[in-house]
């Protein structure tokens, strides 16, 4: 690993083992620097191979990217092609599932002008942001996000002096400073549903780790790059009233060796009801669809 | 500060410690809203009153600020006052501040040069945080250190000796200057 920058002037690093007064002004700075270089390094890895959001691509795309792996994927993305026709690929820096919601969800509405999700949405994010207060954040800290939010959603609706085309939907969510808010935004609003209704989402948790749902909420949902998991998205969903379904593809079969894609769709209830109290009947259609491969989500396109 | 190098865009690249530019304009959210939050932190913390903590920016420049915390009661810091410097980047609230002690503390995660390790200000950080829980998670680290990781291993190793520990912290202290 290289030092950049001169943070190490001199790079005696052997001088860290003991706990010398010494003239090495910096060698302390050194482990942590290290890593976080190491990390964006990395991050600049990914960002060469894929922006934060990518050009809409053919499902034939997806295919070929497994063209010589195994037949059981293979088979499911022929299954897939019946029902979706295009994928769009979001960067893997562990923001994927928040950048593909927003774009998906940004896409939506650019498309359909849908003026009454957009009221129905901003009413949800009003109770997000009293909820956040109620947990005690203090308003600067989630501020700037709600608004940069708020913004993007009056600009994808069309007839504005701000209006936005897709072309412009696009750049945006491939700018940091744009980008990266949203995801933060998505990240607040997740964090205080979980935090609103931590008994609910206590045994989800302690599933996954042995942490408490504050320390969760501070470790794996706050911090920007923490991955998500079902926790996640069923908080998402419910905040924000929004339903999303997420199409499975891993190597997963059947037992009487058949193959099909599984699905699982996160659908808030109106009413103040959530993915809590599933089991409703009605049949919903979930305008976003992501794409779940172990570790990663993309967006998915219905035909 | 860790530079956040190969993103594309037009946000401003944070390049150094102790950045003294307020960052280049970007389109939707630019330096003025850094230094919008600094001012709405500094505001917050002169109103909340808290005890123990405290914190004020350098004469002319916002995002270099100097803190005290004041060691808790009934833990071998009890009595004691610590000055840090937090350096803010210009990427704030996005990348953490640069946290460091100014005045020596003896301590299992604070090294020589005063400086944190602390997981909220490296990897755990999150713009949910803001200047005065960092300095309320620096005062409880102090009390409860992480001894599993220490930069300070004869800290770490004289934490179970906690009387042993108490005259040490007395015999190194050297009380900031006003």
């Amino acid at each position: 690993m290289q030092n950049r920058e001169g943070v190490v002037a001199d790079g005696e690093k052997e001088s860290a083992v003991s706990i010398p007064v010494s003239e090495f002004d910096d060698w302390a700075k050194f482990a942590d620097d290290d890593i976080m270089q190491q990390q964006s390094a990395f991050h600049a890895e990914e960002a060469k191979k894929v922006p934060f959001v990518g050009d809409k691509e053919p499902l034939t795309m997806l295919a070929a990217e497994y063209e010589s792996g195994s037949p059981i994927l293979l088979e499911k993305i022929k299954l897939l092609g019946q029902q979706y026709a295009a994928i769009r690929r979001t960067r893997g820096d562990g923001n994927c599932f928040f950048r593909s919601f927003m774009f998906s969800y940004l896409e939506y509405v650019l498309e359909s002008q849908d003026h009454a999700e957009v009221d129905r949405i901003k009413g949800n994010v009003e109770e997000c942001r009293k909820t956040l207060q109620s947990l005690g954040y203090a308003d600067f800290t989630f501020e700037d996000f709600f608004a940069l939010f708020l913004e993007q959603l009056d600009s994808v609706l069309q007839g504005n002096e701000d209006s936005i085309s897709q072309d412009e939907l696009i750049i945006r969510s491939r700018d940091q400073s744009i980008s990266d808010y949203v995801v933060m935004f998505f990240r607040f609003v997740t964090s205080g549903e979980i935090r609103k209704r931590s008994e609910f989402f206590e045994p989800f948790i302690l599933g996954l780790t042995n942490a408490t749902v504050e320390q969760f909420c501070k470790s794996s949902v706050e911090p920007m790059g923490e991955e998500s998991d079902h926790v996640h998205i069923t908080a998402l969903s419910d905040a924000l009233g929004v339903p999303i379904r997420v199409v499975y593809l891993d190597r997963s079969s059947c037992d009487n060796g058949g193959v099909s894609v599984n699905h699982h769709d996160f659908v808030p209830t109106s009413g103040g009801h959530s993915n809590a109290t599933s089991g409703s009947t009605e049949p919903v259609s979930p305008f976003i669809t992501l794409l779940y491969r172990p570790g990663h989500y993309d967006i998915l396109y219905p035909k | 500060m860790a530079t956040v190098n190969g993103y594309q865009g037009n946000t401003p690249v944070a390049t150094s410690t102790g950045t003294k530019q307020p960052a280049p304009t970007a389109k939707t959210v630019d330096s003025q809203s850094v230094l919008k939050r600094l001012q709405s932190e500094l505001m917050a913390l002169m109103m909340s009153g808290d005890s123990g903590i405290s914190a004020f920016p350098e004469e002319d420049n916002i995002f270099c600020w100097k803190g005290t915390i004041t060691g808790s009661k009934d833990t071998v810091f009890e009595g004691t006052e610590y000055r840090l410097s937090l350096a803010f980047p210009n990427d704030y609230p996005f990348k953490p501040p640069k946290v460091k002690f100014e005045t020596g503390c003896f301590h299992p995660n604070v090294d020589v040069y005063g400086n944190i390790c602390l997981d909220i200000l490296q990897d755990k950080w999150s713009s949910a945080y803001d200047v005065r829980t960092i300095l309320l998670s620096i005062q409880s680290l102090l009390g409860e250190p992480n001894i599993s990781s220490p930069l300070n291993t004869q800290a770490a190793q004289l934490w179970s000796n906690q009387e042993e520990y108490r005259k040490m912290v007395e015999k190194l202290y050297k009380a900031p200057n006003a």
